[in-house]
């Protein structure tokens, strides 16, 4: 099979959420000597993006969007031994959290979900998360950019007190924030000092690739 | 003037027989009025009023009498059935709801099942229906509503929400085993509400939202599984709210087919547009969550009068109240609505 139409094939697969398909295929690929990195980028990660794309349509929602993840994640378990160690340098490090009192956590993960599959390295923190708590994991894992969730009003103030409390420290430029989740906008995000704001985890990317790419307020996004 | 008790309109209006005006209530749950200006007014105060059926059922009686919704909302979390089945809870604080901690299986292949009165006979449960039942010994014309937290949002409380929200896909067998479970409980729980003196029942499901589920998963799982609690209240004799939250537009087919007595929204859909396309629906909402809490009078005032143009069945907060929102704008709210 020529590579491009295995390429298809595979993300085909992945929208489609047919696990034992992509395993077939990903073995595949590797029979024919294709370049593991390649398959993820040109198959596994444009067939999650497609799915992204009709999460954001509303033609997919949650649970599908979580199948073609595992998917995907299945054909990663195939091709991930076989990566060249020079291929597996990430765009970034991001830490990623729901902020304290809040324990709405779908999004969040879906957030994640999208980074790793952008190319980030991430690390999740998890719920119910205290400002200061993002500020030492992010210090401690060296991350690029800290994500900041909630969707309640009422943890709103919690975001700022992240943004204060790198400002204090004199670390504010060493990261980039991102904020979201459903009461959050873009003029929120601005007031609080914020570097970025996405309204849904596949902009989240976007606005990430921009921050660290240029140093200009990705705000409108 | 009012001619009817609070009761016998909130009654009336779940039955589609005529009112006077329209009734101003909450019913607690995920719809928890128990706001923080209220709780330093008399001082019974959360979290410790989840843990005392004193507490609650005081707290639920000032909540009632200071804001002026037309009845006694219990309980005021979302936790009492998730802890029952097994997983942590946080009770947060004076001004943050309690929360699911942990829950307490990963997956639905690793639920651990108990038998089929856990949840009634836990000590949560065994709290709200002491406290219902001294609020309805209260005050007999005020209607008290139990609270039940719908079977996927229990569900989704007890088990991964992400795995679960898969798993409704990929282990199908599975999934509508262990929420056919939860439902069952439910219904127990539903039964010893309404044999304590609850004279509705309203399920909240925010999990089951179109937005979250899409309009298959919601048909195979939220309908179904909201429609046999429904059902089995009604046997019980006892009209049932059902409240959806989020946009509607990926289930408005599926809404028709719930069983409720009244279908409560979110701000964001149209009541009235709801109200033309399904003329039968007992209609109910859906004051802004975010205007009351921010909102200046006028604008409380004005959207009010907005939902009782649009005859509007059981006017409510659209999704409940942030511990914040100041006491004078859910008066502003209910003032308008009385004032009828
Ligand atoms: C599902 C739900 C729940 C579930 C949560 C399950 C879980 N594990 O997450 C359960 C049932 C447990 C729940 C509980 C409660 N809930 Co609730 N819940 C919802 C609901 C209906 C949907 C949220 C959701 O998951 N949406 C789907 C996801 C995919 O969308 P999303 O989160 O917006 O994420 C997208 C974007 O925002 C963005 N994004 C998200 N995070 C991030 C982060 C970054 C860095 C970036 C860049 C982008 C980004 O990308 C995501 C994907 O595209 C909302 C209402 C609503 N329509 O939003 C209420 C809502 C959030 N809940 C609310 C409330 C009040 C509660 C409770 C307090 C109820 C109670 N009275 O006890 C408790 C919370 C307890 C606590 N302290 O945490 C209120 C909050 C009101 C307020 N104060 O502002 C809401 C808004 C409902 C309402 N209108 O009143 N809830």
């Amino acid at each position: 099979m020529e590579k491009e139409e295995l390429f298809r094939q595979i993300a085909d697969a992945v929208v489609e959420m047919e696990e034992d398909t992509v395993e077939e295929l990903a073995q595949q690929s590797l029979e024919d000597g294709i370049d593991a990195y390649e398959t993820i980028d040109s198959g596994l990660a444009k067939g999650m993006e497609r799915a992204g794309q009709l999460f954001d349509e509303e033609e997919y929602f949650v649970p599908e969007l979580l199948m073609c993840s595992d998917a995907m994640n299945v054909g990663i378990d195939v091709l991930k031994p076989h990566l060249k160690s020079e291929n597996v340098s990430k765009k970034g490090k991001v830490v990623i959290g729901v902020v304290e009192g809040d324990t709405h956590d779908i999004g969040k993960n879906l957030v994640r979900l999208m980074m790793e599959t952008g190319g980030f390295e991430v690390l999740d923190l998890g719920r119910d998360i205290p400002p200061a708590e993002f500020v030492s994991k992010a210090e401690e894992y060296g991350a690029d950019i800290i994500g900041i969730a909630t969707l309640m009003t009422t943890t709103m103030p919690g975001m700022k007190e992240v943004v204060d409390i790198l400002a204090d420290k004199g670390i504010r430029d060493k990261f980039k924030v991102i904020v979201g989740g459903g009461p959050i906008s873009p003029a929120f995000a601005k007031k609080i000092g914020a570097d970025g704001y996405a309204r849904n985890a596949a902009d989240a990317v976007k606005v990430a690739e921009k921050l660290l790419s240029n140093t200009d307020l990705a705000l409108g996004a | 003037m009012d001619v009817l008790s609070p009761k016998e309109r909130l009654l009336r209006s779940l039955k589609g027989e005529a009112v006077e005006r329209a009734p101003v209530i909450c019913p607690g749950g995920m719809m928890n009025s128990a706001i923080v200006d209220v709780m330093k007014n008399h001082g019974n105060v959360l979290p410790d009023g989840h843990r005392d059926s004193k507490i609650m059922a005081d707290l639920a009686l000032d909540v009632q009498a200071d804001t002026g919704f037309e009845n006694v909302g219990i309980p005021f979390c979302m936790t009492v059935e998730a802890e029952a089945l097994g997983s942590d809870i946080d009770f947060g604080t004076l001004k943050c709801e309690p929360k699911i901690a942990k829950e307490i299986f990963p997956s639905v292949k690793d639920v651990i099942y108990k038998e089929d009165d856990a949840l009634v006979k836990s000590d949560r449960a065994g709290t709200v229906f002491q406290a219902i039942y001294n609020a309805a010994g209260h005050s007999p014309d005020i209607p008290v509503i139990g609270s039940i937290t719908g079977p996927l949002s229990t569900a989704a409380s007890v088990v991964d929400p992400m795995n679960f929200l898969k798993e409704l896909r990929k282990v199908k067998d599975e999934s509508h085993r262990f929420v056919d479970y939860v439902t069952n409980q439910l219904i127990g729980y539903a039964q010893h509400m309404v044999d304590n003196g609850a004279s509705v029942i309203s399920i909240a499901d925010p999990t089951a939202t179109g937005e979250i589920l899409g309009p298959k998963m919601f048909g195979d799982y939220a309908v179904v599984y909201i429609n046999k609690l429904v059902d089995a209240i009604h046997e019980m004799g006892v009209p049932v709210i059902v409240h959806i939250c989020g946009r509607m537009q990926a289930v408005t087919q599926h809404i028709a087919n719930l069983h409720a007595d009244a279908i409560s929204v979110d701000a964001l859909v149209s009541l009235k547009k709801l109200k033309e396309e399904y003329p039968h629906l007992t209609t109910m909402g859906n004051l802004s969550t975010f205007l009351l809490e921010f909102g200046e009078t006028p604008n409380i005032q004005r959207s009010t009068e907005q939902l009782i143009q649009d005859e509007i069945n059981i006017l409510a907060p659209a999704c409940g109240l942030s511990t914040s929102t100041p006491l004078q704008n859910i008066q502003t709210f209910t003032g308008v609505a009385k004032a009828v």
